[in-house]
């Protein structure tokens, strides 16, 4: 077996079951968890409400702490937008979801793709870099941290050498790349990237909580 | 009823694979060599991945110049000079009429239409015997 | 025909001008990819160059890559290198049969003592030698026997080179290539399923000028032929990079020749000389006729998750493998919620029986205990 159909085989397969696997698992383990009762009498019909936009709302930076979070506010941006050009408008990715789940969509030209990537990167080095270097962030940051940011920045790296040919052969490189995937995919359960999915029961968690008091969050 | 490529509804579109102007600028680098150095250079153009139809456009782009030839040898080729002089389209078919070599050539002459030194020492030969035979007739 | 003409002498015999011997040079170099520049290299060095003799062996094959050799351009170049070379057995082309061309091999065997040219065709069955035989003799057999005093072995087509179809999962013949079994002998590997006509002549030419072997990759292949992959040299690749695809092969993106990576092409990890060589005289490419590249000149190329999978997706990945997954995952978190549940009871009642004897308090500890959570 050549490296590039171990990757395609076994390696893929494996991790996109430990990927969907695990993060059902977790989203599944800690919402049917009891719940308390809450015995105060709601300021609001339904709470549920101010839980959907919590979820949307986080989207939007807090503007009382733009000042100061600016950095964090654009590199975030970056990352975020940037992963989601590349993981969901580049064509071959989108012929993997089309494989899996039947779903097409239309892509963006490889090279604006490749741009984003780029971009996306940097601003993965940017994030990794102010951890080590920033007082207050190499305190609170774990080895969590510093892992999920290389393996998130694995696959975006030999992502781009496997387009531009760059340090190896094409089906060497795509191997590398799609392990890295892999890697990544397992990664994302085990780790703080779990937050690709539980960002929206936890935001909406807590925003149908503060609903209920009355809070708008 | 025969099913001609024509009625297959597949057009195949001008695909901007940009080897016209590439091969245009290794012609006039080319040119420029010949003029400077006495260089000549050889393009093979079945080396290059042509589009479809792309032949048709670098033939049109080089054009057609004053000179032409034909030689037949082991089946026939063409010799082609250019709008450019010194740049030759060279064409050569086997004996089925089929391309077995295409190329464009930066000489004053392209190299096989000039006589090889060994068919003209053969043909020195030839002519010396025919001259004997008439001078002996006279 | 004598063995020690050389092969301008060969063609001068057959009436061939010096022109006519330039001209053949000139396309040779073209055949080879070498460049033009070599032209004169190969008029100096086949003015040497002795005829090799051939022995060709066809194992268990299906005769493509014959047919595929004999509708190369003939009469051409390539049909005169066939000329110049003594072709001395090939059981499939050759007139004599039986016991008369299997002593053919022998003498041809005998005759060139200093060595000779293997061509094969086919794989070799070693499940059961009964699989395919030649006169009683098994594939096997024959080819150690005639790689024995071989120069060089040329597997050609993608059976010899890699197993090939027989070779496919599960593999019911026990399928091999020649480099399986023969180990101390130079082999030219020539996949394609089947191969380009003028890479399988033009790596016999290349032995005929040079006297010696090609530059081959990691995998045994000649770099002149298999040194680029299809994507690289493929014309619809502009597309590739502009995100146009043809989704199906009658879409709009189909008629207007869009790149063909999400039917299933494999051209990016696919290395042969298609996209420039072409097929048919020249006349085009499976990607010029509207199909993906099915990778036939790569190893195992039919067991790589199917010719109409995108080479993005996963081989063995499947939805309904996923979907299993998330009942899984549901069934294993629940599971865990619940074991964690009964915990969370005893802690509550705990609670409960604090705040029932502190009754003043009660709104207050329940507040809080959402937030101890
Ligand atoms: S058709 Fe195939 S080889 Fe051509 S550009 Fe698309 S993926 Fe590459």
């Amino acid at each position: 077996m050549t490296l590039l159909e171990f990757a395609r085989g076994p390696a893929l397969q494996w991790s996109t079951i430990i990927l969907v696997l695990g993060l059902i698992l977790r989203i599944a383990g800690a919402w049917l968890l009891a719940h308390d009762k809450d015995y105060s009498r709601p300021r609001v019909d339904a709470a549920w409400r101010g839980g959907l936009r919590a979820v949307f709302s986080r989207f939007w930076p807090h503007q009382p702490f733009v000042r100061q979070t600016w950095f964090h506010i654009l590199a975030g941006y970056v990352l975020h937008v940037g992963l989601f050009v590349v993981v969901f408008l580049y064509a071959p990715h989108i012929a993997f979801i089309r494989d899996l789940t039947g779903l097409n969509w239309p892509g963006l030209p490889a090279n604006l793709v490749l741009f984003v990537g780029a971009l996306t990167a940097a601003s993965l080095v940017a994030f990794f870099v102010r951890r080590l270097v920033h007082p207050v962030m190499r305190t609170i940051s774990t080895l969590d941290d510093y892992l999920s940011n290389l393996i998130t920045l694995a696959p975006l790296v030999t992502g781009i050498l496997a387009y531009a040919h760059f340090g190896g052969r094409y089906e060497t490189l795509l191997a590398i790349h799609l392990l890295s995937v892999s890697l990544l995919f397992v990664w994302i359960p085990l780790s703080k990237l779990a937050h690709v999915i539980t960002f929206i029961p936890s935001r909406f968690q807590l925003g149908a909580w503060l609903g209920r008091r009355g809070v708008k969050a | 009823m025969s099913t001609g490529l024509s009625q297959i509804g597949v057009r195949v579109v001008d695909a901007k694979t940009g080897n016209v102007p590439l091969l245009l600028t290794e012609i006039r680098h080319a040119v420029e060599r010949l003029l400077d150095s006495g260089e000549t250079h050889v393009i093979d153009l079945l080396a290059l991945p042509l589009a479809p139809g792309e032949d048709k456009r670098i033939e049109q782009a080089l054009g057609r110049g004053e000179a032409s030839a034909r030689v037949d040898a082991l089946g026939p080729s063409e010799f082609q000079e250019t709008a450019f002089a010194g740049v030759w389209l060279v064409t050569h078919f086997n004996a089925a009429g089929e391309i077995v070599g295409r190329f464009v050539e930066i000489a004053p002459v392209p190299e096989i239409l000039q006589a090889p030194e060994a068919d003209i020492r053969d043909g020195l030969r030839r002519l010396a015997d025919a001259l004997s035979g008439v001078n002996d007739a006279q | 025909m004598r063995n020690d003409l050389s092969l301008s002498e060969v063609l001068r015999q057959q009436g061939v001008s010096r022109r006519g011997f330039l001209k053949f040079c000139a396309a040779t170099a073209s055949m080879l990819a070498l460049g033009p520049g070599m032209a004169p290299v190969i008029a100096a060095a086949l003015e040497k160059a002795r005829r090799p003799s051939v022995i060709w062996l066809s194992f268990q094959e299906c005769t493509g890559c014959t047919e595929s050799l004999t509708r190369s351009h003939s009469p051409s170049v390539e049909g005169l290198i066939f000329d110049a070379i003594s072709l001395d057995y090939h059981h499939t082309l050759q007139a004599a049969a039986g016991t008369a061309a299997e002593a053919a091999r022998e003498a041809a065997m005998q005759a060139n003592p200093d060595g000779y040219l293997v061509v094969v065709d086919g794989s070799i069955p070693l499940g059961n030698p009964g699989y395919s035989t030649i006169a009683g003799v098994s594939n096997v057999d024959m080819l150690r026997e005639v790689a024995a005093g071989a120069t060089a072995i040329v597997a050609v087509g993608t059976c010899a080179a890699f197993g090939g179809l027989p070779h496919a999962a599960p593999n019911p013949t026990g399928a091999v290539s020649v480099s399986d079994i023969i180990k101390d002998k130079p082999i030219i590997n020539v996949p394609g399923c089947p191969p380009i006509p003028v890479v399988i002549t033009g790596v016999l030419a290349h032995f005929l000028v040079f006297g010696q072997l090609p530059e081959l990759d990691g995998l045994g292949r000649p770099m002149a032929f298999f040194g680029h992959n299809i994507h690289d040299r493929c014309y619809r690749r502009p597309f590739y990079e502009q995100g146009k695809f043809a989704e199906t092969f009658d879409d709009e993106g189909a008629r207007q020749g869009w790149c063909l990576y999400k039917l299933g092409c494999k051209g990016p990890v696919t290395y042969n000389a298609c996209a420039t060589a072409k097929w048919n005289q020249g006349t085009s490419f499976p990607i010029q006729s509207g199909h993906g590249c099915l990778g036939c000149s790569q190893p195992d190329f039919w067991d790589q998750g199917g010719f109409y999978h995108a080479l993005s997706a996963g081989t063995s990945t499947s939805g309904v493998g996923l979907g299993v997954a998330a009942v899984a995952g549901a069934a294993l978190g629940a599971a865990s919620a619940l074991g964690t549940r009964s915990s969370q009871h005893e802690a509550r009642r705990e609670v409960e029986q604090i705040v029932n004897s502190q009754p003043a308090a009660a709104g207050c500890a329940r507040g809080g205990e959402q937030g101890k959570k």
